[in-house]
């Protein structure tokens, strides 16, 4: 780390990430490459068929096959008396689940047995000689089909898992869509994609000693995953080691164990040994889970002057056969309204199973808040024929207005909307591109500009498993801070953000913070990554520990220095007496007696250099905000889409390290950029995924995004360090961002657009028999 | 994602490689690049008793000039015909092509013989090939012969060649130094196969098309010529040539199939709406 | 099945083995040769995850077989590290641009513009592009990626 900017503050710069040497060196630790004596590995047995019976299972000529070690199916599992289960609230229509299939598959990949031997090669054989026979039954695809079709769950009277809805009747709501000047509805069609993490998910279960379990695995909290597999498996918490080292990302889709690493944690039980299983590409694709299908119909009224007075959205989810869990995902009719003065909201939701594979959540699993408002409000100004960002403008809710509490409940504050669209608009110019597009039109051709504006609930302080996050900050007697955390790292880079606070906490380097993640034995419990919460809750823990330890330092210190703790400050690892820096004792000078010589302690002091404390915010959400802006070109001749600029202006308070957050911001974009453009996970008829390659499941290239240019605003937030979210944002707006992007380049053509993907198929489709109005 | 059980030999030379083919009886397959034939057997699309890897082969290497063009060993490597300086001069629509085969690091191993064998209806080069008017050459223990283009390709990944028969060489026959080719694809993403592909090579003299061929790649079971229109073409000054026209003669040969990438709609009106530009492209700059 | 011995001269070292025939050069790196950096995530020749380098050209090695490396020079990410512990000018540059986030896709981004390098010094940016739309990342978006390749663009550092 030579190259550290500033020495004695770190907390806002753009530090190299400590991860990045062992990454980048091969020297990572992921769950497939920790060497592991005499593990043997797992595959499974998937069905064919998306629902049917099992009339049959024959392993016996398969369990002959050389170097194989055993073949279960959920009977043998009886003895191990596993619970799992999707979580799931109140009112919730919960099927019966199996580690593995139990009597009936309920969709294509529905793991019926798992083969252990001496490796994948061999497990992969004996898997293909595993017969099975099914009597095969039609199955539920799609959401128009869940609603009429034969229950996806046999055990269950019909397919919808939990439906809510804000009143059957609110007159208040119909009276400002009765006096509306304007309404405008809009829908979305929202296919299904999936997460695709490069490494996909990965266990490594050892089984060491007397009840105790180590177990590899790629997740995004290994504290949660020690909790939720010593419950499913009722071993004592403090018997089950989860460690995560390093993670090839998550998006969601790794919150919580599947039934897949349940089972090989189950095999590992049954054999006594080391059993690993490494998802393949095929099983990533087809059986990991997947996210978002959704149908959104969803209207708002607005008056004469576009001024908007109410809104209305009607979400329906398919979530598969077994979702991670079954939620009416209430957080997309709580946001719709945004950052705009809404005066009232009316919601439905339905969710669905279906015999596909499960949901999970996905990069902001509430997104379609933003892309159903922001797509109907451009919209709306084409229909009532103002700017899209007029229509905005009129809307949006200023400085003055907040604390502004939302019709929907929550209450947003210190958030920038009005500040990052001005900022968006003036960096990607709007007069001038609309000139262009003018030109361009003139010629043929068609770009477009869009636009959009979110708030992001990062750090839902009330939300049970996110509220609060943990640190335990030491100084070792080598003068080395060592901290353990309850956040995690799939990419996060939490390792040096979390660092950078620590070190300008404590006035120690950059260099001498260790952050130490990814192993529930030395981290305490928290949910990780999840929810856009480790910056502020890290964040806020770290400082808190920090905060006690160096009052503990500077008592130490005080006495050996013959001074008073309130006249001494730390800085780059050396403690002073304000304004004589030369008469000092390093940080490692006081730890050595802190921890070896009892005798130079103030008296009555506890020895040692240790601090811990657990940090949740008083506000229930803390909001970050941002607002994107970006241009397109759309070839009318192929339906294929071209983006020429990007602006992302986020507000996420007090940035920690400007490179990550725009490393968040990207990663977001980019994989919002596939859900409009390309991401498709779909099924036949039949129930059979179609995309089970990624020459089939297309996400995006180098070539097919651009160079995103930020700008950043920093309005703190009222909590420890200012800090808000960013993690899950470049998801939710980029969406439709793009969207409005397209449907302004195809405006001409009096389209609109409603489904997502945009693939070029359905752009022609949608372009077929029109020809372009005049360009005005 | 592991391949199946299988035996592995790797001949030295041709000879060598064509006797175990012989006694194959099918099962056993040819080793090329093996940047398809790896993706098959991971995912065990594809049972060989034995691979014949013929990777060490030297007598399919080289790229020379023959008599009325170009002959390329089967196993040159698709990075290579990208920078052969032979190939750029002879018969550059071939290296065209190849620009839009996978990625850098298959075109490293990925060679044109295995491309042209395996016959992917979406792929680059067996479409070149067919609108060049290309000569397989292929051989098996009981001798060789050689298969023009047009003869080759039977269905999808599926070829004229027998099991027991490897392809030694590809010549591609000289279009004359005022020959222009147009290689053109629509493909969601780089490196991806087309949705739509074209190829097509024309002679113009005086104004007048002497000669043309269009092949399309990624519209039918195989890659198709469009007969018709190469017909209608010929021997018209290009000057009086109804493009549109053309393009829906030239579709009209084409079979596209419907899949998760775009409709066979898609493919035909996308088809119909590039055929005219690239046609013209390839005609009006001969001039 | 037959079974192979093979000798791999492996980050400049010479690697004897014995390798049943299925077996991928992928496989091989990881399982008999421990050298985990090179992961493999697609398995079918797409995501460039894999990549690395053999006789001096970037390769995927799901879609290589370990016999077929019999008497060949394969480089991994390990192998790219001199030996005083500083980074690859790919490798600093990486970091520099913040171009990896998880770290997985990374040792074959790394490997395939250490290849380019090797084969030309002075590539161009459009070169490096090119040779980089052979890898799939799901963190990064490619900024980082994209700066990689403007800065190693003309032999700069």
């Amino acid at each position: 780390m030579n190259d550290v900017p500033n020495a004695t503050r770190f907390v806002g710069q753009r530090i190299p990430r400590k991860e990045d040497r062992r990454l980048l060196t091969g020297h990572g630790a992921f769950t497939d490459d920790v060497p592991i004596a005499g593990a043997l590995e797992a595959c499974f047995v998937r069905s064919p068929i998306a629902k049917g019976r099992i009339v049959r299972v024959d392993a016996a000529a398969a369990r002959q096959m050389p170097g194989v070690h055993a073949i279960y199916t959920v009977a043998d599992f009886e003895p191990l008396n596993a619970v799992v289960a999707a979580a799931g609230g109140q009112g919730v229509n919960q099927p019966r689940m199996g580690l593995l299939a139990i009597d009936d598959v309920r969709f294509v990949g529905d793991p019926v047995a798992i083969v252990v031997a001496d490796n994948r090669y061999l497990a992969e054989d004996a898997a293909n000689a595993v017969l099975v026979d099914y009597e095969s039954e039609d199955a539920v695809v799609t959401i128009a089909q869940a609603r009429v079709g034969a229950p996806a769950h046999r055990e269950l009277d019909n397919n919808l898992g939990v439906g809510a809805r804000s009143a059957d009747d609110d007159p208040e709501l119909d009276a400002l869509f009765a006096k509306a000047a304007h309404v405008v509805s809009h829908t979305i069609n929202h296919r299904r994609l999936t997460h695709a993490p490069m490494e996909g998910r990965a266990v490594a279960s050892v089984p060491t000693g007397a009840g105790e379990l180590t177990v590899y695995v790629s997740c995004q909290s290994p504290q949660q995953m020690a909790r939720f597999i010593s419950e499913a498996f009722n071993l004592p918490n403090a018997n089950v080691r989860a460690i995560a080292k390093d993670v090839g990302g998550a998006f969601g889709q790794k919150i919580s164990p599947g039934r897949e690493e349940l089972s090989v944690i189950a095999a590992s039980l049954m054999l006594r040994r080391p059993v690993k299983w490494a998802e393949d590409r095929l099983e990533s694709l087809t059986c990991a889970y997947t996210g978002r299908e959704q149908e959104a119909h969803f209207k708002m009224a607005f008056d004469a002057d576009a001024r908007i007075l109410g809104g209305h959205i009607e979400l329906h989810s398919n979530v598969g056969a077994y979702p991670a869990g079954i939620h009416a995902n209430a957080l997309v009719t709580t946001l719709f309204p945004g950052p705009y003065r809404v005066a009232r909201n009316g919601f439905k939701s339905e969710v669905w199973y279906s015999n596909t594979t499960g949901l999970a959540a996905y990069r902001g699993p509430w997104a379609m808040e933003s892309l159903a408002r922001e797509t109907l409000l451009d919209v709306a100004a084409r229909q009532i024929g103002i700017a899209p960002e007029e229509i905005r403008a009129r809307n949006l809710i200023t400085r003055e207005d907040q604390p502004y509490r939302m019709c929907t409940g929550p209450v947003l504050d210190h958030v920038t909307p009005r500040e990052t669209l001005a900022l968006a608009l003036k960096k990607i110019d709007v007069a001038a591109f609309r000139e262009e597009q003018a030109e361009a039109r003139k010629k043929g051709r068609y770009i477009g500009l869009g636009m959009a504006v979110y708030v992001e609930p990062t750090t839902m302080a009330t939300a049970g498993v996110l509220s609060s996050e943990t640190a335990y900050v030491r100084i070792e007697p080598t003068g080395k801070v060592i901290a353990m955390m309850s956040t995690h790292s799939q990419g996060h880079g939490t390792e040096t953000t979390m660092a950078q606070v620590i070190a300008d906490s404590l006035g120690v380097p950059f260099a001498d913070v260790s952050v130490v993640e990814g192993d529930s034995s030395r981290g305490g419990f928290g949910a990780g990554a999840g929810g856009s919460r480790q910056a502020v809750l890290g964040g806020g823990s770290a400082r808190l520990a920090c905060q006690k330890l160096l009052e503990k330092l500077k008592l130490v210190a005080a006495h050996v220095m013959n001074s008073q703790p309130e006249f001494l400050e730390v800085a780059d690892g050396k403690i002073s007496v304000r304004g004589e820096p030369e008469v000092f004792q390093t940080v490692k000078q006081i730890a050595q007696i802190a921890y070896l010589t009892p005798s130079r302690m103030p008296p009555g002091l506890e020895l040692g250099l240790e601090s811990q404390a657990r940090y949740r915010p008083d506000t229930p959400i803390i909001f970050s905000n941002a607002s994107h802006a970006c241009t397109v070109e759309v070839d009318v001749e192929t339906g294929l889409v071209k983006i020429l600029r990007w602006v992302a202006v986020e507000d996420c308070g007090a940035i920690i390290n400007p490179s990550v957050v725009e490393g968040q911001i990207a990663g977001g974009v980019v994989q919002g950029i596939g859900e409009v453009l390309m991401e498709d996970m779909a099924y036949d008829d039949l129930g059979n995924p179609r995309a089970a390659t990624f020459k089939d499941y297309l996400t995006p290239t180098i070539h097919d995004v651009p160079l995103i240019e930020y700008d950043h605003l920093e309005t703190p937030a009222k909590n420890e360090g200012g800090f808000k979210g960013v993690g899950e944002g470049g998801a939710i707006i980029g969406p439709p961002t793009l969207v409005n992007a397209i449907a302004d380049a195809l405006a001409p053509f009096g389209v609109e657009l409603t489904q997502i993907p945009l693939s070029p198929d359905y752009l022609l489709k949608l372009l077929e028999g029109r020809t372009p109005a005049h360009a005005g | 994602m592991k391949p199946p059980p299988f035996d592995y030999f790797a001949a030295h030379d041709l000879e060598e490689a064509l006797e175990p083919l012989a006694e194959g009886g099918g099962d056993a397959l040819v080793l090329a690049g093996g940047q398809t034939l790896l993706p098959l057997l991971a995912y065990r699309l594809a049972a060989p008793t034995l691979l014949v890897d013929i990777n060490g082969v030297a007598a399919l290497q080289g790229i020379s000039r023959v008599g009325d063009g170009v002959r390329i060993g089967a196993m040159t490597r698709q990075a290579t015909i990208l920078r052969d300086p032979i190939i750029a001069a002879q018969t550059p629509g071939l290296a065209m092509a190849a620009r839009f085969v996978g990625h850098t690091q298959t075109r490293a191993r990925g060679t044109l013989g295995g491309s042209l064998s395996f016959a992917e209806p979406a792929a680059e080069f067996p479409a070149t090939a067919l609108a060049l008017g290309a000569r397989m050459e292929v051989r098996s223990r009981d001798g060789a012969r050689t298969l023009e283009a047009d003869e080759f390709f039977l269905g999808p990944y599926t070829t004229a060649m027998a099991p027991d028969e490897i392809m030694t060489s590809v010549t591609f026959p000289d279009w004359g130094p005022d020959a222009r080719v147009v290689v053109h694809e629509v493909a969601r993403r780089s490196g991806d196969f087309a949705l739509v592909g074209l190829v097509m090579a024309s002679r113009v003299e005086a104004g007048k098309v002497v000669r043309t061929a269009i092949s399309w790649f990624g519209m039918g079971p195989t890659p198709l010529r469009s007969l018709q229109a190469e017909q209608a073409m010929t021997g018209q000054a290009v000057s009086d040539l109804d493009f549109a026209a053309l393009a829906e003669l030239a579709v009209a040969d084409t079979d596209p199939p419907d899949d998760i990438q775009a409709s066979a709609h898609y493919r035909r009106t996308v088809a119909r709406r590039i055929f005219p530009r690239l046609a013209r492209q390839t005609l009006e700059a001969v001039g | 099945m037959s079974e192979h011995a093979i000798e791999v001269i492996l980050n400049g070292r010479p690697v004897r083995a014995r390798v049943e025939s299925r077996r991928t050069l992928g496989d091989f790196l990881r399982r008999d040769a421990g050298q985990t950096g090179t992961h493999l995530a697609c398995e079918h020749g797409v995501c460039g995850a894999c990549t690395v380098i053999v006789d001096g050209e970037a390769v995927r090695s799901c879609l290589m077989l370990a016999v077929q490396a019999d008497g060949r020079k394969v480089t991994t990410v390990e192998g790219l590290e001199a030996s005083d512990g500083s980074l690859h000018r790919v490798q600093q540059a990486m970091q520099d641009a913040y171009a990896l986030q998880c770290g997985y896709c990374t040792p074959g981004v790394v490997m395939t513009l250490a290849a380019a390098l090797e084969a030309n010094p002075k590539p161009t940016e459009p070169d490096l592009m090119e040779a980089l739309s052979g890898h799939l990342c799901r963190c990064t978006g490619y900024q980082g990626m994209m700066k990689v390749a403007k800065r190693l663009a003309g032999g700069g550092e």
